[in-house]
């Protein structure tokens, strides 16, 4: 029998479907926008660069997490 | 001349380098299928981590997306996006993959969807196959195309289009051959590397020579051209096309065959959930080629481009003064993109050539370990030399297949999830839902129009998930088991 794995906690898919909606309607009509520029980036090109890593940070705490509650079951 | 020979020489010492490489991984590695199709199941976090870089950064990385940004603006940003949701994608449903696939020794995609929806005479399997290679074949065409192309932009003409897609398929397919996913692994890392030198150094050059800087590039293009810096850009890409090409390419790209096939081989689970932590870093990549395409904005703006893909040559080799050792290196940097990706699909289409279409011929059913390594083998050159000569001949319906047949494959993606996750998931609802799916994004396609401007793919995946749920739903009691939990122990 193939037991499915444990999907991410409920707070972390909340946070992958605010960087989901960020990037897309409705979320990326906020950042649309030239100004202000941001390391020489347009602000709406600045936008994905930041979900981005919004996104990368995301995921390097559920790796975490996800590491320390295996260690727990061992 | 001289430039163009230097150019070229460094070009071809690149390649050399590359079939070294490719070649020498072929040591210490065991003669099995599973080796050469899957590393033996124990690819590693760094090498995983650019074959999966190398599959998504394809000549489309140095040649469509810097034309998307050049001739549409803003719009182009919906690479990036897609690339990091895609991310989210894997991260659901990768490990669990790996892991059915380790179990029941999974090769191939359409092994683990026969596998949780069997049909007789594993026609679902043959299908799959052959709507896969028929996806995959003029994406290869295109990688060998692009070679060739930035070839001879590069050097001039010194090498011509049919000898540098011939050096660049060849390349490419003598290590394939040889040493299989292992070559494929420690090339990538190669010329993933030449890659991302090469695309910062020549996005932060060519924005710093024409312009000093990349924030007075983006200041003169608000002033020249301001269009070109928000949605929906210069050709009025609307947030629904926009937002649902986002969401098609990310869901999609999990269905990939070459993509698919690679979660297979990791190591472990936890280390393709490293790959994925460190993933979404590696779409940085595109920021840097696209500023190149925006910089044709303001600088081509006299003298438009016919073929906005162009335009990061146009601007590096002949406007932008490099010396000529750098547009060799450059010229490198781009071929690598090209040749890793046509690498990985010139691999994944063998494999399954042989694997799902090949064992439905009488004579090679129940072939054994052995032969059928041979075969897969034989299949990465006949593959490669198809793909040379489609090149060559470049038909204009090329991307017409290439979209039609991708369409469909990514119409599987509900049955998957299905498969995988979803209680009372049935045959006869994935197969009328896959049916739906597949028959209106063929329409929306090539029709031309879709109802909101969406993205045909989307429309069609809507459907097919709609379809497979209310058939489901009506006809299966509700199980104890997901199809992929249901599945027997190895036959």
């Amino acid at each position: 029998m193939n037991a499915p794995p444990k999907l991410p906690s409920v707070g972390m898919l909340i946070y992958f479907a605010i960087c989901a909606l960020a990037l897309v309607w409705p979320g990326a009509l906020l950042a649309n926008r030239i100004e202000p520029l941001v390391m020489g980036l347009p602000f709406f090109i600045f936008w994905y660069v930041a979900w981005v890593f919004a996104l990368f940070v995301g995921l390097v705490i559920a790796y975490r997490r996800e590491s320390m509650e295996e260690a727990d079951d061992d | 001349m001289t430039d163009s020979l230097l150019i070229t020489g460094i070009t071809l010492g690149y390649l050399l380098v590359v079939l070294a490489v490719g070649l020498r991984a072929r040591r210490g590695q065991g003669s099995s299928l599973e080796g050469y199709v899957a590393g033996g199941r124990h690819m590693g976090l760094l090498v995983l981590f650019f074959i999966l870089g190398a599959e998504i950064f394809s000549a489309f990385a140095f040649l469509g997306a810097p034309g998307w940004a050049y001739s549409k603006g803003a719009p182009a940003l919906y690479i990036i996006a897609y690339l990091a949701l895609a991310v989210i994608v894997w991260w659901l449903i990768a490990p669990y993959i790996s892991r059915l696939g380790r179990r029941h020794g999974f090769l191939t995609q359409a092994e683990f969807l026969t596998a949780c929806y069997p049909t007789r005479g594993n026609l679902l399997g043959l299908f799959i196959g052959i709507v896969s290679v028929l996806a995959m074949i003029p994406y290869l065409t295109i990688q060998i195309a692009g070679a060739g192309m930035l070839f001879e932009a590069a050097t001039s003409g010194t090498i011509p289009f049919w000898l540098g897609s011939l050096l660049a398929c060849g390349v490419v397919a003598a290590y394939v051959y040889a040493s299989g996913l292992q070559g494929i692994g420690w090339t990538n890392l190669l010329q993933g590397v030449m890659m991302v030198i090469v695309a910062w150094f020549l996005g932060l050059a060519t924005a710093d020579q024409f312009f000093g800087g990349v924030g007075e590039m983006f200041r003169e293009i608000q002033r020249e051209a301001p269009e070109y810096l928000t949605m929906p850009g210069a050709s009025g890409m609307g947030w629904g096309a926009f937002s649902t090409a986002i969401l098609v390419s990310a869901l999609g790209c999990v269905m990939w065959p070459h993509i698919f096939m690679k979660f297979y081989s990791a190591r472990s689970e936890r280390t393709l959930k490293r790959v994925f932590v460190l993933y979404p870093l590696y779409s940085y990549l595109l920021i840097p080629l696209l500023i190149i395409g925006f910089a044709g904005v303001v600088l081509l703006k006299d003298r438009p481009l016919d073929s906005p893909d162009q335009v990061l040559l146009t601007l590096v080799v002949e406007m932008a003064d490099f010396p000529a050792w750098l547009i060799g290196l450059a010229l490198s940097g781009a071929l690598a993109a090209a040749m890793s990706t046509a690498a990985n699909l010139a691999h994944t289409s063998a494999t399954i050539l042989i694997r799902d279409v090949g064992q439905h011929l009488p004579s090679l059913r129940g072939m054994d370990d052995g032969k059928a390594l041979r075969l897969t083998r034989y299949g990465v050159v006949v593959v490669s030399l198809a793909a040379y000569l489609l090149a060559l001949v470049n038909p204009g319906s090329l991307v017409a297949l290439l979209l039609g047949a991708y369409g469909i494959v990514v119409q599987l993606l509900p049955m998957l999830l299905g498969a995988l996750f979803w209680r009372r998931a049935s045959r006869i609802g994935a197969f009328a839902g896959l049916a739906s799916g597949a028959v209106l994004t063929l329409y929306f396609q090539f029709s031309g129009s879709t109802p909101f401007d969406w993205h045909a793919g989307f429309c069609g995946l809507v459907v097919n998930a709609l379809v497979f749920v209310g058939v489901s739903l009506s006809v299966s009691p509700v199980t104890q088991h997901t199809p992929a939990e249901a599945l027997g122990p190895q036959p």
